[in-house]
């Protein structure tokens, strides 16, 4: 378009700052929709001596336009809902939706006066800027100070809380600044003025959408309150990009991203947006506060797509997720239920719970099977056993000791156990039979008186018998085995 | 003064009834009056046990001085108060407690844990098979008293 054109020229040229150039910029204020680009292009600017080429929002067509049906809007009362329209088509909703816009324009606007306003207003008192931080207030306070330097001659009362007053006042005295020159105080006045005035035309807008919120979109006017759904709807874009919105993008929707390079993240709340700003947000206790934002997230989003449909005109729908909202956290809220005493539990019908574990392992490790154990309790096939006691009598010795394996050694110690009698018995023949100590001298002949030579058992004279007679049907033989009753 | 937390029982098929109905669980009679002194430590043992013992125990009071009950004191010789009597599935259980009468437990218990063991023992035992247990209380918690037999 051509005027669009001419006024990005118009922007260019407006970087040198001139004042010749002042009238033709006032010519360029009727164009609509540059707002943004315009306000992009003076924060380039550095030095900037008047107000209207920083703020155009207020000689905006688009403002004008829209202010004045607001206006009118305002004045008459509100005609019966139309239900058969789409909501798309309602021209008021549409000026809901320009209002919604507006205001954010308007916020914008603010933040640049009140900038404007305290780059001059530095050289008169600096440390007011950091002493007043809401750009309203800065406003206000400048009006009523002007160009006094004595602070106790301003009543600034209703405008600052009382504490801050004080501060301001203390250090009105030792402020660097000099009082203005008059051109640059007539500035400065008019900036605040411009100010007050943006900030009371927010209002009224703001006024408006809340007072048609309630036929707009009633249900979700009943959870969030006007306000919030009114803001909602702006960032959204519209009720039914609203409803199209799931329930996690609604919440973080209008959250500001504050964090200041080097401050702590920690403090700051997460993921909460408008929803911050709601009756049911603020009366919840903190503890609780990031469910709870979920839960209205999630049950504003059924209201708007409630509202999307216009299911429900009235806003019962709305009501009863209030009350619903209203319970859970109350629910939350209760104590735990009081501790019953447990009793015992009936005995030996839990087994003992067995404990395994590194500890466990090595105490067993202790009576475990040892190496030469496993050696000795294998034999090798064919071979006979080797034993303690020689001839299977006493320990076998199975694999241990053997030829192949040099690991472990048998020693011939004597062994310091107790032998068995039958075992010492044997013992005693296979050492008498086997032993080489037998005198060469003894005889098997025995002499006899009666009947000459007589070939005897020389082993029966030791009293080992014959090794055939068994113990066991002996009849000398005593009980082997006396329990006592 | 426990006796709202605790079953009083004072007729014969009361007493039978409970006998039969408790399945499974161990079944502690007190025989004795409420206004005896001794009586009544006994009863705020067992009564704050209670609620301890309820899986496995069941716990009823029985008042010595109504007529009906007089069969039950003959039976069970009952001559001081008060006197536990336990059984457990409709068996009468005894106590081996180094005294006299292995039959029932005479006097009051002096700690609530001695008579938890008890009821843990005859519990114990009874699941097993046995028809007598060994008390697990220390002699000198056990009451004495001297069994007159036949004023001897």
């Amino acid at each position: 378009m051509a005027t669009l054109e001419d006024s990005f020229l118009a922007d260019l040229d407006e970087l040198s700052d001139n004042e010749a150039e002042l009238d033709e910029n006032d010519g360029d204020d009727g164009k609509e929709e540059e707002d943004i680009d315009m306000d992009m292009a003076d924060l380039e600017s550095l030095n900037y001596d008047d107000l209207d080429t920083v703020s155009k929002l207020q000689k905006s067509q688009r403002y004008i336009d829209i202010m004045q049906k607001v206006e009118e809007a305002l004045g008459k009362d509100s005609d019966g809902a139309e239900k058969g329209i789409v909501l798309e088509d309602d021209p008021e909703y549409k000026l809901i939706v320009d209002c919604n816009q507006l205001s954010v324009d308007i916020e914008n606007e603010i933040a640049i006066v009140h900038s404007f306003i305290r780059d001059k207003y530095k050289l008169k008192f600096q440390e007011l800027e950091s002493l007043v931080h809401h750009p309203i207030d800065y406003a206000r306070v400048v009006k009523k100070i002007g160009n006094e330097t004595d602070l106790t001659l301003v009543d600034l009362e209703g405008l600052l809380p009382s504490a801050i007053i004080m501060v301001v006042s203390v250090t009105a005295l030792t402020t660097k600044g000099s009082p203005l020159p008059e051109d640059v105080l007539q500035k400065v006045l008019e900036a605040c003025d411009r100010a007050l005035d943006l900030d009371s035309a927010r209002k009224k807008v703001f006024d408006f959408v809340e007072s048609k919120m309630g036929s707009i979109a009633p249900n979700l006017s009943a959870i969030v309150g006007s306000a919030v759904a009114a803001k909602l709807m702006g960032t959204a874009g519209g009720l039914s990009a609203l409803a199209k919105m799931p329930a996690c993008n609604v919440q973080v929707l209008g959250h500001k991203r504050k964090n200041l390079a080097g401050f702590s993240s920690a403090t700051s709340q997460t993921r909460v947006g408008y929803l911050e700003q709601t009756e049911i947000f603020q009366s919840t206790p903190p503890g609780l506060r990031a469910r709870a934002s979920r839960l209205v997230a999630a049950k504003s989003t059924l209201a708007a797509r409630v509202d999307a449909t216009r299911g429900d005109p009235l806003g019962k729908n709305g009501k009863a997720l209030r009350e619903e909202i209203r319970k859970k956290i109350e629910k939350w809220q209760e104590p735990p239920p009081a501790r019953q005493p447990k009793p015992l539990p009936v005995p030996d019908s839990e087994p003992k719970k067995r404990r395994g574990g590194r500890r466990l392992r090595k105490m067993k490790e202790r009576y475990a099977v040892t190496d030469m154990r496993k050696l000795a309790n294998r034999m090798a096939f064919g071979t006979p056993e080797e034993s303690s006691l020689g001839d299977g009598l006493g320990e076998g010795y199975g694999m241990l000791g053997q030829a192949g394996s040099n690991r472990l050694r048998v020693s011939s110690v004597p062994s310091k156990l107790k032998i068995n009698a039958k075992v010492a018995k044997k013992l005693k023949e296979r050492q008498y039979a086997g032993g080489a100590t037998t005198s060469g001298l003894t005889s098997s002949l025995a002499f006899t008186p009666v009947q000459g030579i007589e070939l005897c058992n020389p082993q029966q004279a030791l009293g080992l018998g014959s090794g055939t007679q068994s113990t066991y049907f002996s009849e000398s033989g005593t009980f082997s085995k006396l329990k006592k009753i | 003064m426990s006796s709202y937390l605790l079953k009083t029982l004072t007729k014969k098929e009361e007493i039978d009834r409970i006998i039969r109905d408790t399945i499974d669980e161990v079944l502690v009679l007190r025989f004795g009056r409420c206004t005896d002194a001794v009586c009544l430590h006994h009863d705020d043992i067992l009564a704050k046990s209670a609620t301890d013992v309820s899986k496995f125990a069941k716990i009823a009071l029985v008042d010595v001085d109504s007529e009906d009950v007089q069969v039950y004191v003959k039976y069970f010789d009952i001559t001081l108060f008060p006197s536990t009597i336990f059984f457990f599935n409709a068996h009468h259980m005894k106590l081996d407690s180094g005294t006299a009468d292995h039959t029932k437990w005479v006097g009051a218990f002096h700690i609530k844990q001695d008579f938890i063991d008890v009821v843990e023992e005859i519990y114990r035992g009874a699941m097993k098979g046995k028809m007598i247990v060994q008390c697990p209380v220390p002699p000198e918690r056990i009451p004495k008293y001297q069994l007159l037999y036949k004023d001897v």
